[in-house]
């Protein structure tokens, strides 16, 4: 930028690939959701919850009924712990979205990134996976945890796997529903409302009120999901039927939330 | 080059926008001027892509901006300095712009320079002031080497060091080959800085045209300041002649609408002796507030002013 030439010459015209715009935009992603304190927080609350979680009820289990002759799969250490310690991941995911409409750094975003349908697909999978992969790797800590705390216990590979794989498919959809509750409502607060809402209070509530009606409302909730993928309960529920709740739900908030980024003012 | 066609935004039944047409030319500044809601910050948006036109349309370049795969490259923006993270450090937030183009982390290091940032991008923005949340702003415009910029009010909360800094950045921007648009407030500063001036009120354009066109055309009213001991026969004699004449303060004449050769010769006629004469060009502002007087949207009424006089 020395010298000063008369006309510059407009953009290069070589524009970059998709592929390559997309990963740049997750790269983007990926700066933007570590250079920020709150992710660590929620990161540090999971670890404490899920492990922490999956301790005490190995702990609870070391006193009674595992006994070398009959041995228990110490993998429920990791669904308790992920039944709750899965809202601080979901917190990271959804505040991930929301911070920006709360500062209005989504102007610079997508004057950044002004595809939208390429910032949609980064703003989702960067969270999506960072959740997943650290809650399946917490849980399965708090499986190994469990199984140093109460010797009686046991980890088979295979039962591993299947509980971490359903661990996974809870923490993937619950924040690809967190990512697109916040796209659609913009505001922490509100998004935050819903999301724990629906995958917590709302099933809880509606099946502890013996009232039929409302326990079948339940059946439609994606936290009944999560509740039975966790930890088989309604036993009365298919894993079948608890996939396809949580899968829809995180569907139904992408296509609602992906609306609003691709057709809407950017807020 | 910035084309904006037929641009229209409506909110509801507010015409934020309306019917905006002009192009910004590379090479120049072109000042974006225009009361308080006129509709600048809106069209910047839609020209970014950031707001969908309800009409009409905008390039960047030949194309528009929210098709672009590196528009960093093509058009750097400072909209609204507030606009970051406040938890993220500075230059952290200019590390997620560098990745999101492809651009070497160098070349963060490279703008924090060139913006003065220094050590404070280190910190994190939210105990920022004003003046440097302005300067980050700018250095993520600059990020890129892009051929255009569009800033908004870059100079609210600078002192008096940035405005000059900003005043010879932009000018420096433009003389290299780039397309400035820049919105302010301040006319003095418009005027030094803008070679071209888009002037909007209630969302219509009002002006297009360059500055000195702007302050030499119809509603610019040139002065003559004379300076004579016969200070009443030469305002009588102007007066007869239909010219509009005020005395000043320091024992002067000002006269409207005169040039200053018939000032001159009138004072031969009626033997008047001139010990100073000076054609006076109206300053911006006054240009400025006699096209958009009757677009001012938002008035302080007059109790106000009585109110803020007592
Ligand atoms: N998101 C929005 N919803 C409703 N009205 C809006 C919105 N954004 C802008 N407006 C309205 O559009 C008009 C133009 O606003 P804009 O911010 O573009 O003006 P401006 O020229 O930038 O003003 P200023 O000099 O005060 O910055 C105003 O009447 C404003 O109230
Ligand atoms: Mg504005």
């Amino acid at each position: 930028m020395t010298a000063a030439t008369a006309v510059r010459q407009p953009a290069r015209s070589t524009e970059p690939g998709t592929t390559t715009v997309l990963s740049r935009a997750a790269g983007a992603e990926w700066v933007r959701l570590r250079t920020v304190r709150t992710t660590w927080w929620c990161l540090v609350a999971a670890t404490v919850t899920i492990v922490g979680l999956g301790a005490i009820a190995a702990a609870d289990d070391a006193e009674g009924t595992a006994t070398a002759a009959n041995p228990i799969v110490s993998t429920f250490a990791g669904e308790y712990g992920v039944l709750l310690g899965q809202f601080a991941l979901l917190v990271l995911a959804l505040l991930a979205v929301t911070s920006e409409y709360a500062s209005g750094a989504i102007g610079p975003t997508l004057s950044w990134t002004p595809r939208r349908g390429v910032l949609l697909a980064a703003r989702i999978a960067v969270p999506a996976i960072v959740v997943t992969v650290v809650g399946v790797a917490l849980a399965l800590t708090a499986d190994v945890v469990a199984l140093l705390i109460d010797p009686d216990l046991t980890l088979p590979v295979e039962d591993g796997a299947g509980s971490l794989a359903r661990i996974a498919a809870v923490l993937a959809a619950g924040a690809v529903m967190a990512v697109g509750a916040g796209l659609l409502l913009r505001s922490t607060a509100g998004a935050l409302a819903t999301v724990f809402l629906l995958q917590l209070v709302l099933p809880f509530l509606f099946q502890s009120f013996g009232v039929q009606w409302l326990a079948d409302l339940a059946e439609w909730l994606p936290g009944t999901g999560a509740v039975r993928l966790l930890l088989d309960e309604p036993m009365d529920m298919s894993l079948g039927h608890a996939a396809a709740l949580v899968v829809g739900w995180a569907g139904l908030a992408l296509a609602a939330g992906g609306w609003r980024l691709l057709r809407r003012d950017a807020g | 080059m910035i084309e904006v066609r037929g641009l229209t935004k409506t909110y509801g039944a507010v015409r934020a926008v309306d019917d905006l047409t002009f192009d910004v030319q590379p090479g120049k500044v072109t000042g974006f001027l225009g009361p308080n809601g006129a509709g600048k910050s809106t069209t910047m948006r839609m020209v970014l892509g950031l707001d969908r036109p309800t009409a009409g349309s905008a390039l960047v370049g030949g194309r528009p901006f929210a098709r672009l795969g590196e528009p960093l490259r093509a058009a750097g923006a400072l909209l609204d300095a507030q606009a970051v993270h406040p938890g993220r450090s500075g230059r952290d937030h200019l590390r997620v712009a560098a990745r999101s183009q492809g651009l070497p982390s160098r070349r963060v290091d490279e703008v924090i320079d060139q913006v003065g940032l220094g050590s404070a991008a280190k910190r994190r923005v939210k105990g920022y002031s004003l003046g440097m949340r302005q300067r980050l702003g700018i250095a993520g415009a600059l990020l890129g080497d892009p051929a255009v910029l569009l800033f908004d009010e870059p100079m609210n909360g600078l002192d008096l060091d940035g405005v000059r800094w900003v005043r010879g950045l932009v000018r420096r921007l433009a003389d290299e080959g780039r397309t400035v648009l820049l919105s302010s407030h301040l006319m003095s500063e418009m005027e030094q800085t803008a070679d071209h001036l888009v002037i909007i009120g209630r969302g219509r354009l009002i002006a297009d045209a360059p500055i000195a066109e702007v302050l030499r055309g119809r509603h610019a009213h040139a002065k003559v300041r004379v300076r004579t001991p016969a200070l009443d026969d030469l305002a009588g004699a102007l007066l007869r002649r239909g010219f509009r004449v005020h005395p000043t303060d320091g024992g002067e004449l000002l006269v409207e609408g005169a040039p200053a050769e018939t000032v001159g010769d009138v004072a031969l006629e009626v033997g008047a002796s001139v010990h100073r004469l000076a054609e006076e060009h109206s300053s911006l502002e006054e240009v400025y507030l006699d096209l958009t007087g009757d677009s001012v949207q938002y008035k302080v009424s007059a109790p106000d002013l009585v109110g803020a006089r007592r």
